[in-house]
């Protein structure tokens, strides 16, 4: 069982890449409009 | 194809010229078919770009903080301000538009604050241009607002959703840890393994307490210092003695562990917290639109007849200022020289431009048509009409609801509760074992920690408000949903509100041979080029009918009374009861009836004579919305008191009211916008406290009035001031919603007071179990999500909104037999 002690980290380390990455996104202003960004997917067709 | 101004016939032909007829399709995809608008009779589009209006948009100076940025190879970028944006298809056909002209590379419209970002090449295309592109499309465009409060609320809003993401990292990691430990204590696990999952989870405890938590940390010693009680208090106390107390335990390799709730904790009440903010943010966004309205710069005319460039918000009042046409006015002012047409319709509703001349009152915001004006100053900056509303809005969103104010002041109480509770229990406990009584002590803090009532009530109103916005009402303060839980007085404005506010032809009774609808165009052609609103609402009435075009003479008006002339070989005369009698002609019994009838529905009849004869009778008035029979009568079951003001004639609204079965003491017409306020301010000084006063109204004129009743209700379709005064919105066209919003709010209400009591008896409860040391870290970790998820449950599994159906026999409905048929 000695597993854990390397797939807790890795767990771990795993859902903080995802925080970091997410910092980032929010730190880039990625949830400042939540209004334009899906009417502009309906709407980019060429 | 018909269009509501002529804006849009000039955006349609500018559409169609440049090959994007999908825009059409995509509107009615993203937004359905909308209402109808009427027929315009719009001016023919001139070809040629007028750009005179926005020069001062080539000059850097106008934007202060937001200067166009140069961004390589001649691009320039610049962020604007965009008045107008409705749905996405506003915002698809500005970025085609970018794509239509050499040398405008891109724009990116940001629905959410009404911006867009332009980048274009200034050598080629100078930005007045494109402003004036834009201005054909019926988009506004103006420099940004420096905008210190938005960038702060928009650093503020990043970090707290940093928080939120921290938090989350933590709680969720935290769980599954802790799942593993409750599996192992259940089917054994190595000692080693337990110890690694316990300070994996102590660390993300303490990470979560530190880093997102922190702000809870700050509030509670903020509270501490000033001394105002706060619901940061104790659940401050709560995360750091459980935080401390998993610390300790773990490195005495003790078992005892709370790390998972305290995690899950401080997500949830940073979600809470984020959910609040949005809504304020909300109100803060409205507020910076209404500020835009108004221009940043006026051309000042100096004493010796030169004329300079300044700051608008540096004007003095005395001071001459000159507004171009198409130009927005800088200032509240008198008009000094010249005369024009201004376009009122941000500031008051008012939909058609309306003539101006020397000595009348120009309000700031207001656009200026067709001429050059000269302005003396007599407000400027918030000293201003729209300066005053915005600062009335700033005020009223910057307040805390009641409701939320009560749960902190329990806050303060509860924190010294908990503190007293635990001292008792260490030491009820300490002959006993001094190392239990801690544990049972810190045990209590922990799970005393108020996390539901900390949550409750600000959920609950947040819930309500954003249910009611998804039902088109529109809630600004969260205070509202309480003040309307209970029946008080309620004020509505008449015309616009009650009414449509505007002369209708309600209803032709044809009462002879001829056909009504030969009356009718008969009518219609008499009235034709007539430049009255009785004129106007006869057409209406015909509407898209196809008329016969046909021949008058002698056409005579007779002023005050109706129209004379020969149609078609007949005598025609379409006027009042005084038009009949100057004509000579009787009506009969039947007729008389009718015209009775009419009158008592607060119409004013209207008759139609043909060659001598009473040919028909009709009823000309304010038609009332459909719902406002019910809606009164709906209201003044549940026990509110209704009530009317009306600038109109005090007799035509008695008229109304006695249609309305409003008693008639509370009725009250030819009222100014002073007086309104003044009924308002009676009102509520006489029934102070449980019974709120509101004000319902649409216009500038009940602005006033909406801002000081308790609770202001602003249809909309009404005059956009009006609507930033009010703290609710209602569509115009449902007012049986404000039955709907009493009810809701009732509900809310008791949601509240059901979450404080089950979030008071948990508390109670667990307390009781620490004191006597009955809680396990089992027991804790299962009680302190429940209380938090029923309180959640209740709030979102509680409907908020009932339907309610129009119930149509209670409608006005004029129910004469068809004299024609009688007659015939």
């Amino acid at each position: 069982m000695s597993v854990l002690y390397v797939a807790l980290p890795i767990a771990i380390a795993m859902g903080a890449v995802a925080l970091v990455a997410c910092i980032r996104c929010i730190r880039g202003g990625q949830f400042e409009d939540l209004e334009s960004p899906p009417v502009r997917m309906l709407i980019d067709d060429d | 194809m018909p269009f509501c101004c002529n804006g849009c016939r000039g955006a349609y032909a500018l559409i169609q010229q440049w090959g994007l007829e999908d825009y059409y399709a995509l509107r009615d995809q993203l937004v359905g078919t909308g209402e109808q608008v009427g027929t315009g009779s719009g001016s023919q589009l001139s070809d040629a770009l007028d750009t005179e209006g926005w020069l001062s948009l080539d000059d850097p100076e106008a934007f202060g903080d937001h200067a166009p940025e140069a961004c390589g190879e001649g691009w320039v970028r610049v962020r604007l301000a965009v008045a107008g944006l409705h749905c996405g298809a506003c915002a698809w056909l500005i970025e085609r538009a970018a794509r239509q002209h050499a040398g405008w590379q891109s724009a990116r419209v940001r629905l959410s604050d009404h911006t867009a970002e332009l980048i274009y090449d200034p050598e080629v295309i100078p930005l007045s241009q494109i402003a004036a592109q834009m201005s054909r499309l019926g988009y506004r465009v103006s420099p940004l607002v420096s905008g210190d409060a938005e960038q702060r609320r928009a650093s503020e809003n990043r970090a707290l959703l940093i928080a939120i993401a921290t938090a989350g990292f933590c709680a969720a990691n935290a769980m599954w840890i802790a799942v593993a430990l409750y599996a192992g204590e259940h089917s054994g696990i190595d000692a080693n393994h337990g110890s690694v999952l316990r300070w994996s989870g102590v660390i993300l405890a303490c990470i979560s307490v530190g880093i997102p938590g922190n702000t809870f940390l700050r509030g509670a010693l903020a509270s501490l210092r000033t001394r105002t009680p706060h619901m940061d208090l104790p659940v401050a106390l709560g995360i750091t003695t459980g935080c401390l107390a998993g610390v300790v335990s773990v490195v005495r390799g003790g078992e005892d562990n709370y790390f998972d709730s305290v995690t899950m904790l401080v997500f949830l009440l940073l979600v809470g917290r984020w959910v609040q903010f949005r809504q304020q943010h909300r109100a803060a966004e409205a507020v910076s639109l209404l500020m835009r309205l108004t221009p940043r710069q006026a051309t000042r005319v100096n004493a010796n007849g030169t004329t300079s460039t300044v700051w608008a918000d540096r004007l003095d009042v005395g001071e001459i200022v000159r507004v171009g046409p198409r130009q927005a006015i800088p200032a509240d002012g008198r008009v000094v020289v010249g005369e024009s047409r201004i376009d009122r319709s941000l500031v008051t509703g008012e939909s058609l431009p309306i003539a101006i001349t020397v000595g009348d009152a120009v309000l700031a915001g207001c656009h200026n048509v067709t001429s050059s004006l000269d302005v003396e100053v007599t407000a400027v900056g918030t000293e201003s009409r729209v300066g005053r509303l915005t600062q009335l809005i700033e005020d009223a969103a910057g307040e805390k609801a009641p409701l939320v104010q009560r749960a902190d002041r329990i806050g303060g109480v509860f924190v010294f509760t908990v503190v007293g509770l635990a001292v008792l229990t260490a030491y009820a406990w300490w002959p006993h074992s001094p190392g239990e009584a801690i544990n049972h002590s810190v045990a209590l803090l922990i799970v005393a920690c108020p996390c539901a009532l900390a949550l409750a009530t600000p959920l609950a109103l947040a819930v309500a408000v954003g249910r009611a916005a998804s039902r088109g009402i529109l809630i600004r303060g969260a205070d509202v949903m309480e003040r309307l839980a209970k029946p008080g007085v309620i004020w509505f404005d008449k015309t616009g509100t009650l009414t449509l506010g505007r002369l209708d032809l309600v209803r032709l009774h044809g009462c002879s041979t001829v056909p009504e609808a030969t009356i009718l165009a008969e009518a219609v052609a008499l009235e034709s080029g007539v430049n009255h609103p009785v004129a106007s609402a006869i057409q209406r009435k015909c509407g898209g009918q196809q008329r016969i075009e046909l021949v008058v003479v002698e056409r005579q008006i007779f002023p005050g009374m109706g129209v004379t002339g020969m149609v078609s070989g007949h005598a025609l005369g379409v006027g009042n009861s005084k038009l009949l009698a100057e004509l000579g002609a009787t009506p009969a019994d039947r007729e008389m009836a009718i015209a009775d009838q009419i009158i008592s529905h607060g119409l004013s009849p209207l008759w139609i004579v043909r060659d001598g004869q009473v040919v028909a009778v009709g009823g000309v008035g304010d038609e009332l919305r459909s719902g406002a029979l019910e809606t009164v009568q709906r209201l003044s079951d549940r026990g509110w008191e209704v009530g009317m003001l009306s600038g109109d004639h005090p007799e035509t609204a008695l008229r109304i009211g006695k249609a309305l079965g409003l008693e008639p003491d509370r009725v009250l017409g030819g009222v100014s916008p002073e007086e309104k306020l003044e009924v308002i301010r009676q009102s509520s000084t006489g029934q102070r406290g449980s019974r709120p006063v509101v004000m319902v109204g649409d216009g500038v004129n009940d602005a006033a009035a909406l801002a000081a009743a308790d609770v202001g209700i602003a249809i909309r379709g009404g005059a956009s001031a009006s609507l930033q005064a009010a703290p609710v919105y209602l569509p115009g066209d449902r007012l049986l919603k404000l039955d709907e919003l009493m009810a809701a709010s009732a509900r809310t209400v008791r949601t509240v007071g059901l979450n404080f009591g089950l979030s008071v008896g948990y508390n109670a409860f667990a307390a009781g179990l620490a004191m006597l040391g009955w809680i396990s870290p089992l027991i804790a970790a299962v009680l302190m999500p429940i209380s938090s998820l029923t309180v959640l449950s209740v709030v979102l599994t509680r409907r908020t909104f009932r339907d309610s159906k129009p119930d149509g026999s209670r409608e006005i409905q004029m129910k004469t037999p068809k004299l024609s048929q009688v007659a015939a």
